[in-house]
């Protein structure tokens, strides 16, 4: 019930929006921030509430909805979703105080945004496929509104490119979900359920081809090379704070698809894909990190950054390994925060200067030290240095990865370095030498409104890379159970 | 010929048949009603307000009866009308449909006063054919309500003052008559190889070993022919765009809703019913008939430039996925698309009520995609319908009632072993999404039009966009009683 | 903080200064922080602040030491101090056993002083708060490093130093160079450390844990091509943070950091972070013959390239920096050479500590004395100027040629002797550390000779002067540590150092059998080759009675090889940044652009024109719509007749 109230709650905040007069325009965005934190504050119960050590779901709640095609809305929590609840939540409140000086239309794009939050953590919680399926592709609107009209130049084409792409992987996932169901239904009463499917005995045929459906819809989500093109467009062309959003909570959309359901409702097709989706895990993590080195536009850059991000934790995910699996969900939370922290500072330094090209910037250090500062932080959790975040869910998943692979690992390693490389020398060309460009002699250095964006992020960038332990423990069970799922099949198939 | 000759059955001495009042009261209701008010505006020309009362009266009274004999289950006429799940279903549609097209026309009568008075008769008379062809349970009686409704519709069609409108009436006559007289003769064919007419007998005949399959399948070719025709599927479909496009905005509409409905309940009901036995012969090609169906009517749409003759593109596709329903040839099937027909009744009028209400000033229409070039910025509560519209004719959730259409057709292609239907059907379903998202770029991403069309208030339209829009979110929030009714719809008598 | 408040101290230790051993970083980490919040406020005091901090780490240190020392053997060994947990199964431990003990005196010690020496160097610069944070926060992670009783812990100070150095180097970040040589150095590193991470995960893989009492204590039941990768993975970060071939490239560059920072960073701890890893991973490097081999031959061959390399350089720092990476070299012989090596090897990173922070902090009183100019064939006769640093830089500089008795003639002669006796691959080591020996006593008396003895050659108009106490006084106790340093180890038996050390490092050592040559005789040969080369650099450039420059000109060719590193730079440059760079445009372009992107957006672009290509069919006439029906009807009436016959 306070899952379900969790979810909601953005939603019924968006509605109440538009009931807000259009020219009270901080009215509205005190509106979408105080709904925000309402939710924040929701999930934060959720987590107190949630039983450390427990593997299965809790704080669940049921209802039919279509029950003569045994469809229903079920939701509950286990130590893979909470997370990834909790940094919804986060970001979210963070993004509309990043977007306060959003142009135009402040009221619709707080309401978008609020709609978001809905469907994303509808779709970290739902334990029905159908009820998933559903939210998953509810996200697609607001996100196709936000890109579209409130972002750069090619907004549009990039906007639409994102809509068609994604909608046509959900598709291709309804077409496994009805496949699932057509076996449920031979099988008994027709169900959704996500146990019921898991427990469903399926032929190791028809699960080969399942997994295809499910793939195509999380591989061009996440993204997962050489799936990705859509999304340095999106991120790049999105207003910042929206890039906030799809780069820090909805990329984790894909890498939560593959844990929850192709993993568990398929583990003999997931074990069969295992060497295609590692190849294309180790060969995103290197081609997007070299393609970074070529980026000229820094929101660009970092968008490819985290193309590379994403493979590890996919790598994560198919290691199978208790490892694997812990450290993908910790990255998970990780780059959501880490990234997220990089597009707000992008948009601050376009605010101030209308431009995200690295060849326009250049000696800003002397000039907003404090925002570089910031900068370097997040960029070297990035880059995975020990005592931020960043190295906690990087070595997790590469142990796991080299228990499982020793070959993809330490192909991995190779991205950790190349990491550093066009990380730092972006900062470089960005930030060190003389100032280049007269214009930036006299930019601003962080507001107290940004720095309340920022801090909260630094704050957990540096505390959970050294304190991953109470995140880890939430979600070592859960990822527990899902290593042994694929166990068991490894077991019975020769 | 010979052929026909030797089959030839000894003639019996017809008896009439009792007449089954109840049964048909609605239609009578309607008759009648139609009737009046064309006498009206034979005498009082101006009165159309009195002729929309009257109509909206009429409806509402045979709406009452259909309510009176919803528990009703029996075949009157000696099997010539057949009032079962189909008939009631395919009456909600016809006069929902009919009571929204009535008010798009007394909008539009308010707004010119040159538009002629007769359309509220003749769509009541057209309506009598529709609802009588949705229960005819005998081909003869099915080929004279086809008769019926068409000459409404001819007439209706060239009803608006504008070049295109004659032109496309008089297409759609010389089409009518032609494709009427493939079903004339497929009629004859099976009678000729059955015997009957009636709907019962030629399901025995079907299942009668003795029967001449070579003239039997040759008739319901041509019944195909026939009933594609009215559907408007590949490639008897060109009259489509032309008559779309030339018809006023209200008979379009009424139109698309209406001869669908009607069109699909009789094809239902020969095929999945009467001609059941025959599934495995006419099931390959009306599947490709499906398959062309949907692929054409996608990618035909993507290069429109004009919302009238988009959405005609957009209504033979979806005559694609519904035949999806029908090839099923199942119970499921059948209801899948009885709801198909419901759903899409208010998202396809709904459409074109926000086309009305933004393109109609002084009688003309301006419907070209330019002059809708940021509508929803400047209607922002028409604009969003508009897209509510779209995105649920994309099938696009959040639950809308378009996605449930989508959704249970295919289930049903899945569950009757038609998954690589089903897959195309996917394919062709993101490729429309790829032009309705065109409609909504162009109403809300682009920058308003110069001449920005001049809207009148429009209570009228008001509120059957409110129904309109109600019912598509309402539909998609709870379709479980609909389903319901549906699958009521799934056993059909005869 | 609160967490390490309740770590309670391992068995065996009585809860005393040892408990209190997470002071050691958690002191110079409050420094940190505190000048990165309120150094404005702070101005002049944050240095003090600093300096402080690590004094007062330094005094927990002695305190601990001397508690160490009063403890019994077995004990002494695993003094362990338990953290809460991290990651992976490791927990925030601290081992304080007398390798990581002597180790942490030096940084600690070095530190203070080169801190203190700061205080005055850095006066004028307005950054100088965050100049103190970063010092700080680089003792925090170099006692991390030290102290750590986990690789990965250990991983965590290594990265830690990485970053600071990166820091610090680019502390003038908008001063030509500066940039580019902190990229370089951690971009270095870092391949280097992918080694140490590689090593991480194989441990992790082979005894399920990565702490050291488990990994080493199981270390010899490993078999030895696993042992083999493990130790060579880890030496590949070795030779990254210590700058052996082949990644020693960036220390040289590193040198445009201030001076303090390359005195405590590039020359006395960080850099040795490398031979301490060796020290400390013995056990696996004992199950690893080849790679111990390894270890001594890169040991050797570094040493001698940075010799040779010294002899082409003109600027102070360069020529100190390349003296450290010889130095350096020096010290993985020893520690390459197993239980017999190893106590010299770490006994001459103690002695080489106090004498190259005194050459680098004396060069900075050179440099504060000239203009920030570095160019030893700018300066000459700058004895009298600076009487102090000439008097202290002197000690420093016979202790690094080795002349007897000053700290480093022990400890290197301790290293070559051991060398001599291993044999094999040794013998190998000890000529050309021999050889190197004398190189590196002729670069450091060209370098000694034209910066204070013969004419002065400083532009007009400069005044040389001697410096302020606050940077003599550091000078005049690193020049007396660097005399008589060598008291620690006097001898590879009995030594005090050596019988510390014993424990942990020469457990396994075979007893010293009767030496094939005296080790006397070593020692009077390397001696006797320093002392000629010291004679020859002398009437090269001290007596003035040679025309030095007129020299460089006539070996101009041979010269410039040696002033270009040999064009190793050059040859790293086109591989990694050219092609690199050129392969991320190709990649970048061709096929993110033009192949995937391209054919995503192909597919929309075909369906369209396949649509207006459909088109002509909607001609609008009756008669084409008409053939339409006709023709579907004949298509379904045969295709559904002719189903029906077959």
């Amino acid at each position: 019930m306070l899952l379900t109230a969790t979810i909601f709650t953005p939603l019924a905040g968006a509605l109440v929006l538009l009931a807000v007069p259009r020219r009270a325009a901080n009215l509205a965005r005190l509106v979408a921030l105080a709904v925000s934190l309402v939710t924040l504050g929701l999930a934060v119960a959720l987590a107190a509430a949630f039983q450390t050590g427990r593997a299965g779901f809790q704080l669940g709640w049921t209802a039919d909805w279509v029950a003569s095609l045994g469809i229903r809305y079920r939701v509950g929590l286990d130590g893979i979703s909470l997370p990834l609840l909790l940094l919804t939540a986060l970001l979210t409140p963070l993004a509309l105080l990043g977007a306060w000086r959003v142009p135009q239309r402040p009221r619709a794009y707080a309401a978008l945004v609020l709609a978001l939050e809905t469907a994303l953590l509808g779709v970290f919680s739902a334990l029905d496929l159908f009820l998933f399926y559903i939210f998953w592709e509810a996200v697609l609107i607001p996100a196709y509104f936000l890109i579209g009209l409130w972002g750069g130049e090619r907004r549009v084409y990039a906007a639409v490119k994102f809509f068609l792409y994604t909608l046509l992987g959900g598709l291709l996932m309804l077409v496994s979900i009805l496949g699932l169901y057509y076996l449920q239904h031979r099988a008994g009463d027709p169900s959704f359920d996500f146990e019921v499917l898991r427990d469903l005995a399926k032929s190791d045929n028809a699960e080969r081809w399942l997994f295809a459906g499910f793939f195509a819809a999380f591989a061009i989500k996440t993204p997962l090379f050489p799936f990705h093109t859509w999304l340095p467009d999106a991120y790049t062309e999105a207003h910042p704070t929206t890039t906030v959003l799809l780069a820090g909570v909805m990329s984790k959309m894909g890498v939560y698809g593959f844990i929850r359901y192709t993993v568990q409702l398929l583990p003999e097709g997931a074990r069969a894909a295992e060497p295609v989706v590692l190849t294309l895990a180790v060969t995103g993590i290197l081609y997007a990190a070299l393609v970074a080195v070529a980026q000229r536009d820094f929101k660009r850059l970092v968008a490819y950054s985290s193309v590379s991000h994403m493979g590890f934790m996919v790598l994560g995910t198919f290691a199978f390994t208790v490892q694997g699996i812990q450290g993908g969900v910790f990255s998970m939370v990780a780059h959501g925060l880490v990234i997220g922290g990089l597009f707000f500072l992008t948009g601050m330094l376009a605010e101030r200067t209308a431009t995200s090209r690295i060849a326009d910037y250049g000696g800003l250090q002397r000039v907003v030290p404090r925002l570089g500062g910031v900068l370097l932080v997040l960029l070297l959790a990035s880059a995975a240095l020990p005592g931020l975040v960043g190295f906690v869910g990087e070595f997790l998943v590469l142990l796991g990865a080299f228990l499982n692979n020793r070959l993809t690992a330490v192909l991995a390693v190779g991205g950790v370095v190349l990491a550093a490389v066009y990380l730092l020398w972006a900062y470089q060309r960005m930030f060190h030498g003389e100032v280049t460009s007269e214009r930036n002699r006299a930019l601003a250095d962080l507001t107290p409104r940004e720095w309340a964006v920022l801090l909260p992020i630094l704050a957990l960038v540096v505390a959970l890379g050294i304190f991953p332990g109470p995140l880890l423990d939430r979600v070592e069970p859960a990822a527990r159970q899902v290593a042994e799922r694929v166990a068991t099949v490894q077991a019975t198939t020769p | 010929m010979h052929v026909l000759a030797q089959s030839a059955p000894t003639p019996q001495p017809i008896e009439a048949p009792p007449i089954a009042w109840r049964a048909i009261a609605p239609e009578l209701a309607l008759l009648v009603a139609g009737v009046v008010v064309i006498l009206l505006v034979a005498f009082w020309p101006r009165r159309r307000s009195a002729a929309a009362v009257l109509t909206l009266a009429g409806l509402a009274v045979a709406a009452g009866l259909t309510a009176w004999n919803w528990d009703l289950e029996e075949v009157g006429f000696g099997g010539a009308f057949a009032a079962d799940g189909i008939t009631r279903y395919a009456r909600v549609v016809l006069l929902a449909a009919g009571a929204l097209a009535t008010l798009m026309a007394w909008h539009q009568a308010r707004a010119d006063r040159g538009a002629p008075p007769e359309t509220f008769g003749l769509m009541l008379l057209a309506l009598v054919g529709m609802s009588l062809l949705a229960a005819a349970s005998d081909l003869l009686v099915a080929f004279v309500a086809l008769e019926v409704l068409s000459l409404g519709l001819y007439v209706l069609a060239g009803g608006a003052r504008r070049p295109g409108a004659l032109e496309a009436s008089m297409k759609y006559f010389l089409l009518g008559a032609f494709s009427s007289a493939f079903l004339l003769y497929g009629i004859a064919l099976v009678y000729g190889s059955t015997g009957t007419t009636g709907l019962r007998g030629v399901a025995d005949a079907v299942r009668d070993a003795g029967t001449d399959q070579t003239l039997l399948l040759a008739g319901v070719a041509l019944l195909a022919v026939g009933f594609c025709f009215k559907v408007a599927a590949v490639p008897f479909h060109m009259w489509t765009p032309d008559v779309y496009q030339g018809a006023p905005l209200p008979v379009t509409a009424f139109m698309a809703a209406g001869t669908k409905t009607a069109g699909f309940a009789v094809f239902l009901r020969v095929f999945a019913g009467a001609l059941g036995g025959l599934v495995t012969s006419w099931r390959p090609v009306l599947a490709a008939v499906a398959v062309v169906t949907m692929v054409a009517g996608a990618l035909f749409a993507l290069v429109q430039t004009d919302l009238k003759r988009l959405l005609a593109y957009s209504s033979i596709a979806h005559a694609g996925f519904l035949l999806i329903g029908l090839v099923a040839a199942t119970p499921e099937g059948v209801s899948a698309a009885m709801f198909y027909l419901l759903a899409y009744a208010f998202m396809v009028m709904g459409a074109f009520m926000v086309v009305q209400y933004g393109s109609t000033a002084g009688g003309v229409e301006r419907t070209s995609l330019d002059d809708w070039r940021g509508f929803g910025r400047r209607h922002p509560v028409a604009g969003a319908l508009l897209a509510l519209f779209l995105f649920s004719l994309a099938g696009v959730p959040p639950a809308l009632s378009g996605f449930w259409a989508k959704y249970f057709v295919f289930q049903a292609g899945v569950d009757a072993g038609l998954t690589w239907l089903v897959v195309i059907g996917v394919l062709a379903s993101a490729v429309a999404a790829f032009f309705y998202l065109r409609v909504v770029v162009v109403t809300y991403l682009e920058e308003p039009a110069p001449a920005a069309a001049g809207v009148s208030p429009a209570p009228l339209l008001g509120v059957a966009l409110a129904l309109a829009g109600l019912l598509t979110v309402a539909i998609g929030l709870a379709p479980q009683v609909l389903v319901t009714a549906a699958q009521a719809a799934g056993r059909i008598l005869a | 903080m609160t967490v390490l408040a309740q770590a309670a101290p391992a068995t065996g230790i009585t809860p005393g200064a040892t408990s209190l051993l997470w002071l050691l970083p958690a002191l110079p980490l409050a420094g940190f922080a505190v000048n990165l919040l309120l150094g404005r406020r702070l101005r002049a005091l944050s240095g003090w602040i600093a300096t402080l901090a690590v004094a007062a780490s330094f005094a927990i240190c002695v305190a601990a030491l001397a508690e160490l020392l009063s403890l019994d053997g077995p004990e002494r060994g695993r003094v362990v101090l338990r953290g809460w947990a991290w990651f992976a199964g490791v927990s925030f431990d601290l081992r304080f056993d007398q390798l990581s003990a002597t180790v942490a005196m030096v940084v600690t010690g070095v530190g203070t002083l080169i801190h203190l020496y700061s205080i005055g160097y850095m006066a004028r610069e307005e950054r100088r708060p965050t100049y103190f944070a970063w010092l700080n926060l680089f003792v925090a992670s170099m006692l991390v490093l030290v102290l750590a009783q986990n690789f990965l812990v250990m991983f965590l100070g290594w990265e830690g130093v990485g970053l600071c150095s990166y820091l610090l180097i680019g502390f003038w970040f908008d001063r030509p160079d500066v940039p580019a040589a902190a990229k370089k150095a951690f971009v270095v590193n870092r391949i280097g450390d992918a080694g140490f991470v590689v090593a991480m995960l194989l441990i992790y893989a082979e005894f399920g844990s990565l702490d050291f009492t488990e990994v080493f204590g199981r270390a010899a039941g490993v078999g030895s091509a696993t042992a083999t990768a493990i130790a060579l993975l880890l030496f590949l970060a070795c030779a990254g943070k210590s700058a052996q071939i082949p990644l020693y490239v960036w220390l040289p560059d590193a040198m445009v950091g201030p001076t303090p920072v390359s005195a405590l960073i590039h020359a006395a701890t960080m850099v040795t972070a490398g031979v301490y890893l060796v020290a400390r991973a013995q056990p696996l490097f004992e199950a690893a013959p080849a790679a111990a081999t390894t270890v001594v031959l890169i040991g050797a061959a570094t040493a001698l390239l940075g010799a040779l390399l010294a002899i082409g350089q003109d600027d102070t720092k360069r020529i100190l920096a390349y003296s450290t990476i010889s130095q350096l070299g020096y010290m993985f012989i020893g520690v390459g050479l197993g239980p017999v090596g190893a106590v010299a090897g770490i006994f001459h990173l103690v002695t080489h500590a106090s004498f190259k922070a005194q050459l680098f902090l004396g060069a900075g009183s050179v440099m504060h004395a000239n203009e920030d100019d570095t160019d030893i064939t700018r300066f000459g006769g700058l004895r009298r100027a600076m009487p102090v640093t000439w008097a202290t830089m002197g000690l420093a500089w016979l202790a690094i040629i080795g002349i007897p008795p000053l700290a480093g003639f022990w400890s290197k002669d301790q290293i070559l002797a051991a060398a001599f006796e291993h044999g094999g691959a040794g013998v190998l080591a000890w000529a050309v550390g021999v050889l190197t020996a004398g190189l590196t006593a002729f670069y450091m008396s060209r370098m000694f000779f034209l910066t204070f003895h013969g004419r002065p050659r400083w532009p007009q108009g400069r005044h040389p002067h001697e410096s302020p106490p606050l940077m003599t006084v550091p000078l005049v106790v690193l020049a007396l540590l660097a005399a008589f340093g060598g008291l620690l180890g006097l001898s590879a038996e009995r030594g005090a150092l050596q019988r510390f050390l014993a424990p942990v490092l020469s457990a396994g050592a075979p007893p010293a059998g009767e030496p094939v040559v005296s080790e006397a005789l070593l020692a009077t040969l390397t001696v006797l080759i320093s002392v000629l080369a010291v004679a020859w650099a002398w009437f090269l450039y001290g007596s003035g009675r040679v025309d030095w420059l007129a020299l460089r000109e006539r070996y101009a060719a041979a010269r410039r090889v040696l002033v270009n590193k040999l064009y190793v730079d050059e040859l790293y440059e086109f591989f990694t940044v050219t092609l690199g760079r050129a392969l991320a445009a190709f990649l970048a372009v061709n096929v993110d652009q033009r192949a995937i992107d391209g054919g995503v957006n192909s597919v929309a672009t075909g369906l369209l024109a396949g649509a207006e290509r459909g088109r002509w069919v909607q001609s609008g006439l009756v008669r084409t719509y008409a053939v339409g029906v006709l023709g579907g009807a004949a298509v379904l009436v045969a295709v559904l007749v002719v189903g029906s016959i077959r």
